[in-house]
């Protein structure tokens, strides 16, 4: 499907999602005349129209020929690196998962050296050296420096 | 009256000097951390500041704040994640530079641009503080509807081509803004019952998503393992570039010293709006997006020329224009100084402190910026699979820092989704930024108007500071979609042609 026509399809489905949700939103006797949920239904009514503008845009472009229904060699190549961009994101995701339970300089440093590893760095024992380093040195910069709480994890909970 | 030798005594008789180098140092630290506002940076040394003399302490929160503000253009510039807020609108030029190999020149840009800004600011707040405070105490509801409005306007300029994704970008930006509690009836809107929501989305997490982390997503995977610099040398705008810059950095204080008086304007909108109209009078328009010095220096002029002008309204009536000044004003609180016209007599050493702390913050920028910056170009020209796992630890670090919650990192991972998908699908990013920061100003202030009138919508055309921003944000928006239609008219006959 054309990269516009898909994006058309999306703005319809976030708008009509958003307006069913709006509907939700419950009255309050301190409310004024526009209430929580005028915004909400206003912004659902704009991105629809903004969503059929783009689709009818789309449609009469390719009618008229003039679509790069493809795209060209750049959107493709981007294209075919998106499972990839999706991988990295899950290693940020695994950080999030570990974090509160191997505390913050394991889960840093895990993160580190997976991140090195998937982008391709020799496996040395650089990556060990910087993964380890990784998670101390922003631990002190972190939680000694700043006084962040970062989660210390529940597996050494009883530890420190 | 203050004279020279009051100056000189300052200069030479306390610590001022030091206390102003460490300021700048801490805050030009703390700005450069993604996830650490100035706001934070200041709050940190805040409880330092309870047994230095008043003078001092309200010297070092200042030149904090002078100092962290400017410090978010650093990873702006280097690793596409605004410090700050009000360093976004750096990112979109500054990062175009840096991918060129020009880093040193990009931060040399910002550096100089910052100094300009930041000394205009402090002579508008030493000269314009008691005749330009009037404007704080005259901004209504609606006139805070016209300047959130006024933020908005740019978006017709930043939607790269397509008006309509553009528009869409900000409708879901503005979308994002509403998440939270009700301004005006405190009721929860789209909060699934989840607690972490009740207070809305941060912006700066829309902010980190959609540059820093779409950013890393589409680095992964790549071929080029090429270094970004070849040299880590800090270059600063030679005479004849800083000469072209002027009108980019006139702008920017304009811009800044109006937005630095209007409470709750704050840098972001500076910075975009003077990215804006330095774009529209730039002679060479089409280099904006493309790694434009102008693009660099405007922004960067307005933000750091507000970090100076925010003070007049908190000095004159104790009106804090954003997070910042606000920790500032629980500095004076702290030290029981009482902000108002009063202050100026009573306690004139002090403001005298802030006056010559900042100047010498100001001056003493260019000093460290030279040797700090090289050590940050070093650090993003490490071989990219260390670099990307640093950058990205740096990212989630920050992003926890906020509100110490793992759910926050999940929205930002989320959002680097919809970065991603929204460069595939070629939505441009800045109208969905602009839409985050300024929905919930144009929305509670509306509302809050429209209480005050008892529903008449008169109230806008008749408050004159209103009416004067909103006919402002209309004959941006007219010239806006004129060019943009122009533009559009000119490609479509050249590809016809071609």
């Amino acid at each position: 499907m054309n990269k516009d026509l898909f994006s058309g399809v999306a703005l319809l489905a976030i708008a009509g999602t958003y307006y069913l949700w709006s509907t939700q939103i419950a009255d309050s006797t301190l409310s004024d005349e526009i209430g929580a949920g005028g915004l909400p239904y206003v912004l659902a009514i704009i991105l629809a129209i903004l969503g059929l503008l783009l689709i009818g845009r789309t449609l009469l472009a390719m009618r008229m020929q003039t679509a790069t229904a493809g795209g060209d060699a750049d959107d493709r190549d981007e294209n075919a690196r998106l499972p990839r961009a999706i991988g990295f994101l899950l290693l940020g995701a695994a950080y999030v998962a570990l974090l509160p339970f191997v505390g913050y300089v394991i889960a840093m440093a895990f993160l580190i050296g997976a991140v090195a590893l998937y982008e391709g760095a020799p496996r040395t024992w650089v990556i060990l050296a910087a993964a380890v380093g990784g998670g101390i040195f922003y631990w002190a910069i972190f939680v000694k420096l700043l006084g962040v709480n970062q989660p210390m994890g529940s597996l050494f909970q009883g530890l420190f | 009256m203050t004279t020279f030798w009051d100056i000189i005594h300052l200069l030479t008789e306390t610590p001022i000097v030091f206390v102003a180098i460490i300021g700048l140092t801490w805050g030009i630290l703390g700005g450069a951390l993604p996830g650490i506002s100035a706001s934070i940076t200041m709050a940190l040394v805040l409880p330092f500041t309870y047994t230095m003399d008043p003078a001092q302490a309200i010297a070092l929160l200042a030149c904090v704040y002078i100092g962290a503000e400017y410090g978010g253009s650093i990873p702006a510039i280097l690793i596409r994640t605004p410090g700050t807020n009000s360093s976004a609108a750096t990112v979109i030029d500054g990062y175009e530079l840096n991918r060129q190999g020009r880093a040193g020149d990009a931060l040399g840009i910002s550096l100089m641009s910052g100094v300009v800004g930041s000394l205009f600011g402090l002579a508008m707040l030493a000269l314009l503080t008691e005749p330009l405070s009037w404007l704080a105490l005259a901004f209504t509801p609606a006139s805070y509807f016209g300047l959130g409005i006024l933020g908005l306007s740019v978006i017709a300029s930043m939607s790269g081509g397509s008006l309509i994704k553009g528009l869409a970008a900000a409708t879901v930006g503005l979308m994002i803004s509403t998440v939270g509690t009700d301004p005006i009836s405190g009721v929860t809107r789209f909060t699934f019952d989840i607690p972490d929501l009740l207070g809305g989305i941060e912006p700066v997490l829309v902010m980190v998503g959609l540059f820093a982390l779409t950013e890393l997503m589409s680095q992964s995977g790549s071929l080029n393992m090429t270094r970004l610099n070849a040299s880590i040398r800090i270059r600063l705008p030679s005479l004849s570039l800083m000469n072209k810059l002027k009108r980019s950095q006139f702008i920017g204080c304009l811009l800044g010293l109006f937005e630095g008086l209007t409470p709750g304007g704050g840098g972001s909108i500076a910075a975009f709006m003077s990215y804006n109209e330095a774009r529209r009078w730039s002679k060479t328009p089409h280099l904006f997006g493309k790694g434009s010095e102008e693009g660099i220096a405007a922004p960067e002029t307005a933000n750091n020329t507000v970090a100076s002008t925010a003070l007049i309204p908190l000095l004159s009536f104790g009106i804090p224009s954003s997070n910042s000044t606000a920790v500032l004003l629980g500095g004076l609180l702290m030290h029981g100084l009482i902000p108002g016209p009063r202050l100026f007599e009573q306690s004139a050493q002090v403001i005298d402190s802030i006056y010559v702390g900042s100047f010498i913050a100001i001056i003493a920028q260019i000093g460290i910026g030279i040797i700090i910056l090289p050590a940050c170009i070093w650090l993003v020209n490490r071989p990219r699979p260390y670099r990307a796992g640093f950058i990205f630890a740096l990212i989630l670090s920050g992003i926890y820092t906020l509100n110490n919650s793992l759910f926050d990192l999940g929205i930002a991972l989320g959002l680097g989704l919809v970065g991603y998908l929204m460069r595939l699908t070629g939505f441009p990013v800045l109208p969905m930024i602009l839409g985050v920061v300024l929905g919930h100003m144009v929305e509670s202030s509306y509302r809050r108007s429209l209480v005050l009138s008892g529903g008449d919508h008169m109230i806008f055309l008749q408050d004159p500071i209103a009416l004067g921003l909103l006919s402002i944000a209309l004959i941006f928006i007219v010239f806006s979609l004129s060019r943009e239609i122009r533009d559009a008219r000119k490609a479509k006959l050249e590809e016809v042609h071609s």
